[in-house]
């Protein structure tokens, strides 16, 4: 059985005096999956995270990358890790070729050139490579971050909120290379407020609250379980019709919020109609936003 | 194959000591060039339009004397200058944390740390002594020979080393510039002045002798001072042990500040 990339066991992270920001968490990245840590502001995603790259002394717990413990087998177990963090790193005296022959050093890389220029190209830095940090667009800092992260070839990525701030058009761009990433191989724990992202992404997430996770899993079986779905039934007839699952009437068209397992099919039986009385039909499924909302409650 | 991991073991500490050099080249004119001018204001009014009223019990003159101190305090000032703001500004730049989630040790950030900051006080010491003897050369028509090149940098070494740590205790210690500013103000610039660049304490009282003697850098640059022109106002083992003790002072707390330090952003 291969071991984990990221095992984490009954984490516990407090900041005295304040109540622990991280209260007993506990899953795994597996290898080649990307793992979701969803949550609102404050929920301890990125004191999670901050405990993994040792940022932070975690208070109690167990975290393992590849089995060691990187607070007490930094070295071995930090050559295996790229962390794309949250805020900006402004590095004001070096140009961004030289921040990534830093970095490159740091992961004892002596020489690293064919790698760097593969992701300077690879990102759209290229043309930046002499430009100081402070001369970056917002995307162009964050997309240096992730070069700084990959630029040793990590075998688990951590993606700290990395498309805060980012454009609609970088986000869908960095979200297919961190798919090309995952297709190499890569392991990717991603914190995000973007649920659509999440959505699109993770292949399992876990949805923290104030420091917990409330639930875990799969995320399309998440969804299922957690949401139900909207059909929207346009009828020829004029008729009211009544129904449990019933919720509106707009746009012509009867509004009903069913199971997951219910089709129209089943709807349309227990409402007594035939195909030749509809109009037209129209599905939605539940989606991550929706869980998350279940899972945690409406925002009051 | 072991042996390509060795070698690759030295790179990080090697790219942090090449960070730091590139560091301050960036910044010459501040970091290396400014002490120029404020050596060349000392040797002028100190040295050249004071020094010739100054009568010292050594048989050299008060530019002569002068000279060793201010090399001394050029490399002290510099090493120390030089850790502190790099730990500093990477605490304002978060290039702290770049460390931190790097796999380096402590140990390997503290020699590159002491390291960057001995060479900058090494450079501007070297400047500081050229331009030394400039004005040597001008008054006297001759340079002045140095007694001792290997105790001149021994001394000189453990002096950079010991100031390059102890900025790097601090800054990794402090929690606001203020704090820094403070231990610059109140603590390294009276040692500093009080511990015999400008005078020798054979022309002080006896009371302030013993208390100039409490204060390590006395050591240090009646070392260099030794090494430079062959006298000094303490015996030069006693200044060498002394010296050597003060480097493992500063180690140790400088290794205590990293470890129990933040390298959180500020």
């Amino acid at each position: 059985m291969s071991v984990a990339p990221l095992k984490i066991t009954n984490l516990v992270k407090t900041y005295p005096p304040q109540t622990p920001a991280v209260d007993d968490v506990s899953f795994e990245v597996k290898k080649g999956e990307i793992y979701g840590l969803l949550g609102p502001n404050g929920a301890g995603k990125t004191s999670i995270i901050s405990c993994v790259v040792t940022l932070q002394k975690p208070t109690s717990g167990k975290i393992e990358i590849f089995g060691l413990d990187p607070h007490a087998h930094p070295l071995q177990s930090k050559m295996k890790m790229g962390f794309v963090p949250q805020e900006i790193i402004n590095s004001g005296y070096f140009d961004v070729y030289e921040i990534l022959e830093f970095q490159s050093g740091y992961f004892q890389k002596a020489k690293n050139k064919e790698k760097i220029d593969y992701l300077l190209n690879r990102l759209g830095l290229w043309e930046h490579r002499h430009k100081k940090v402070k001369a970056l667009s917002g995307g162009m800092k964050r997309r240096l971050l992730i070069a700084k992260a990959l630029v040793h070839d990590p075998q688990i990525l951590l993606l700290d909120e990395p498309t805060a701030g980012v454009d609609i058009e970088l986000r869908i761009s960095l979200w297919g290379f961190v798919r090309e990433l995952q297709k190499q191989g890569m392991s990717i724990l991603l914190t995000t407020h973007y649920l659509e992202e999440a959505e699109e992404l993770c292949d399992r997430v876990g949805i923290l609250q104030k420091g917990r996770i409330r639930e875990e899993g799969d995320t399309a079986q998440l969804i299922k379980k957690m949401t139900k779905r909207k059909i929207f039934l346009k009828l020829r007839t004029t008729t009211p019709v009544e129904h449990p699952d019933l919720i509106g009437f707009t746009n012509d068209s009867w509004e009903f919020l069913v199971s997951q397992e219910k089709g129209v099919g089943e709807l349309m039986e227990e409402l007594g109609l035939t195909t030749r009385s509809l109009i037209d039909v129209k599905v939605e499924e539940g989606s991550l936003e929706d869980a998350f909302i279940h899972v945690l409650g409406s925002p009051s | 194959m072991s042996e390509m991991k060795a070698s690759a073991r030295f790179v990080p500490f090697m790219t942090l000591y090449r960070r730091e050099i590139k560091r301050f080249m960036k910044v010459s004119v501040q970091t290396v060039f400014s002490p120029l001018i404020s050596s060349g204001l000392y040797l002028l009014i100190f040295g050249v339009s004071l020094g010739g009223n100054i009568q010292l019990s050594h048989a050299v003159s008060y530019l002569a004397f002068l000279i060793p101190g201010l090399v001394m305090m050029s490399v002290l000032n510099n090493s120390f200058q030089n850790s502190s703001s790099s730990i500093v500004s990477g605490k304002f730049s978060g290039d702290l944390e770049d460390w931190k989630i790097a796999p380096v040790s402590e140990w390997e950030i503290l020699l590159a740390l002491a390291l960057g900051g001995l060479t900058r006080g090494l450079v501007v010491g070297v400047i500081t002594f050229l331009t030394g003897e400039a004005f040597y050369y001008f008054i006297n028509h001759e340079f002045i020979v140095v007694h001792s090149y290997l105790l001149l940098f021994l001394f000189l070494l453990i002096g950079g080393l010991s100031f390059a740590l102890f900025g790097v205790s601090v800054a990794f210690w402090a929690r606001t510039f203020d704090q820094l500013t403070a231990v610059n103000s109140f603590i390294l610039l009276p040692l500093i002045y009080l511990g015999g660049v400008f005078f020798s304490i054979q022309s002080i009282h006896p009371l302030w002798q013993s208390i100039a003697r409490l204060n390590p850098l006395f050591y240090f640059i009646n070392g260099v001072r030794y090494g430079l022109l062959g006298i000094s106002d303490v015996d030069v083992t006693t200044a060498l042990l002394v010296s050597v003790g003060a480097l493992l002072f500063f180690y140790l707390l400088a290794y205590r500040s990293l470890s129990k330090g933040s390298y959180a952003r500020w």
